[in-house]
């Protein structure tokens, strides 16, 4: 029988924050999305005083409560480094390890022994050594895992670890559990089950697997299987190809003149064929959008346009002809709130130059290559296009970002000789 | 032109075909082990250690703490880094001054974060 566990860190980006910063351990503490809008991490401390996920945090610090909660504007550098870290202490340990987010991954436990004390082990050392803090779910199916992993979150009696391997378990459980709480249960799917008559899982299983495909299709008939004990779902070693790169961002300040429209999506655009290089593609399409913020009382405008493009990676390429896009989007009077580039039809790129093609890409590759070479030991933004400006007043507002501590050797943690 | 010690115009290079990179510090030093984390010095209160401010410490947090070794320690909201000492069943963080007490590491968000294992000093 094959043997699943999902291992999940508890607030992630809080803890990334924690494991540097001693002051921040006890104290209630969110962690916001770019430009600092909404709450997308807090610790249990901060969900005890009731800010919510999403939650805008403009509105919250309004709360007298909420007064006394720390903040910090997100650093994905960090959180991805921490997640590596977390990654290699799991990769050394089990045998296959599938990050399937930032801060959860699949581990392969079938076959080994004692798999429930494997699993306190792990939990323990991914906090001394990757300093997060985490909960593992274990089952027969990917699905009996995570919803296990949500179990051993809201009960603190279990140790961080809940085995649903024995059917016994999964039946006391599955009576009890609302279908909501199973991965792939979205809130539409649970109102029709609702509608149904269908609330608890138990009510879910035993449904014929016809009737669930005919209400549900075949993923709502995968999920019962799942639950069932049947693994549908297989460990999946390498990220699927990529259907698309997209840079899109609500700016710092809002846009108002073509100039500053211009500099933040240029900047967006250079991002996206950085991207691009980095994993060795081209794209043959391109789109780009611009509109105004509906929820501040402006009036809604919203402008898209795409085209069709030689497949290329070039920087200078994608930037004029995202000008091009974005010159017939852009209508003056308007204050842009958000926008963003788009690449899709990607393809790896090609080793030489092509016969037909219009610009030497040979030329283009090797200043590309000499461009993100700079940047990946200086700095991204070190070597840009022109275009992207320089007073770069779009940049996400991020006021309380901390040090990049496992990045940059100038942010690294500082210590204090006792 | 990026010339690298091999590709010459004139005269064939003779090491051409024996180049090597440059040496890798981070390679030395291990720093793509999860575990490692860099760490810089504020204050010379471990000069005894040979430890001075500015230094950059290499802590590794898979390294058992032992009594005696040097530890990145959180404590009291602080981070702090001085000699680990076990006495009396429990750990204490000794001071490199003379006449400064040990303090026990101990309550809830007190914690032994990693001990230190190298370091780099890139001004001398
Ligand atoms: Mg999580």
């Amino acid at each position: 029988m094959a043997v699943f566990g999902l291992i999940d860190g508890n607030s992630f980006y809080c803890a990334a924050e924690r494991a540097f910063a001693p002051e921040l351990r006890g104290v209630p503490l969110v962690v916001l999305s770019n430009n600092d809008g909404c709450a997308i991490a807090r610790t249990a401390e901060a969900k005890a005083m009731g800010i919510k996920m999403g939650e805008p945090w403009h509105l919250a610090q309004r709360r007298a409560e909420c007064k006394a909660v720390e903040w910090r504007s997100s650093n994905y550098p960090l959180y991805g480094d921490m997640s590596r870290r977390m990654y290699e202490v799991l990769a050394a340990r089990v045998p296959q390890v599938e990050p399937y987010s930032i801060d959860e991954m699949f581990l392969d436990l079938t076959g080994l022994p004692d798999v429930e004390r494997l699993c306190h082990r792990l939990r323990d050392e991914v906090r001394r050594i990757a300093k997060i803090p985490t909960c593992v779910g274990i089952g027969p199916t990917k699905t009996i895992a995570k919803l296990a992993n949500r179990i051993a979150k809201d009960d603190v009696a279990l140790n961080g670890v809940c085995d649903l391997r024995g059917e016994a378990d999964r039946t006391r459980y599955y009576a009890e559990l609302s279908i909501s709480r199973v991965w792939g249960i979205g809130s539409k799917t649970a109102a029709t089950l609702q509608n149904l008559g269908i609330v608890s899982i138990a009510d879910f299983i035993k449904l014929a697997p016809e009737q669930v495909r005919d209400v549900l299709t075949v993923t709502g008939a995968r999920v019962q299987a799942e639950l069932r004990g049947q693994s549908c779902l297989p460990f999946t070693l390498m990220p699927p190809p990529r259907q698309g790169i997209a840079v899109t961002r609500s700016f710092g300040q809002m846009a108002n003149t073509w100039g500053q429209l211009r500099e933040a999506v240029a900047a967006f655009a250079t991002r996206a064929a950085e991207k691009l290089r980095a994993e060795g593609l081209e794209a043959g399409h391109l789109s780009v959008f611009a509109h105004t913020n509906p929820h501040n009382g402006d009036p809604w405008y919203s402008a898209s346009r795409a085209a069709q493009i030689e497949p290329t990676s070039d920087t200078l390429a994608l930037l004029s002809e995202t000008m091009r896009l974005l010159h017939a989007c852009w209508r003056p009077g308007h204050r842009y709130f958000k926008a963003g580039v788009m690449l899709a039809n990607l393809t790896p790129a090609r080793q030489q130059g092509q016969m037909f093609a219009t610009r030497d890409t040979v030329k283009s590759a090797r200043a590309m290559a000499a461009l993100d070479a700079v940047n990946a030991r200086f700095g991204r933004g070190m070597l840009r296009p022109a275009a992207t400006g320089t007073a770069m007043a779009w940049k996400s507002r991020q006021a309380q970002h901390s040090p990049r501590y496992t990045t940059r050797a100038e942010e690294m943690l500082v210590a204090t000789a006792f | 032109m990026n010339y690298n010690g091999g590709n010459t115009t004139g005269f064939v290079s003779p090491a051409g075909d024996s180049l090597e990179g440059r040496i890798d510090l981070s390679a030395t030093l291990d720093l793509s082990r999860p575990s490692r984390y860099p760490v810089r010095v504020a204050g010379d209160a471990l000069a005894s250690r040979g430890i001075v401010s500015g230094d950059i410490l290499i802590a590794d947090a898979a390294f058992p703490p032992a009594h005696g070794k040097v530890a990145v320690v959180m404590m009291h909201g602080t981070a702090l880094v001085g000699q680990l000492a076990f006495t009396k069943g429990q750990w204490w963080l000794a001071s490199g001054h003379a006449g400064v007490q040990a303090v026990p590491v101990t309550g809830d968000e007190a914690e032994i974060w990693a001990v230190i294992t190298g370091l780099v000093r890139t001004e001398v």
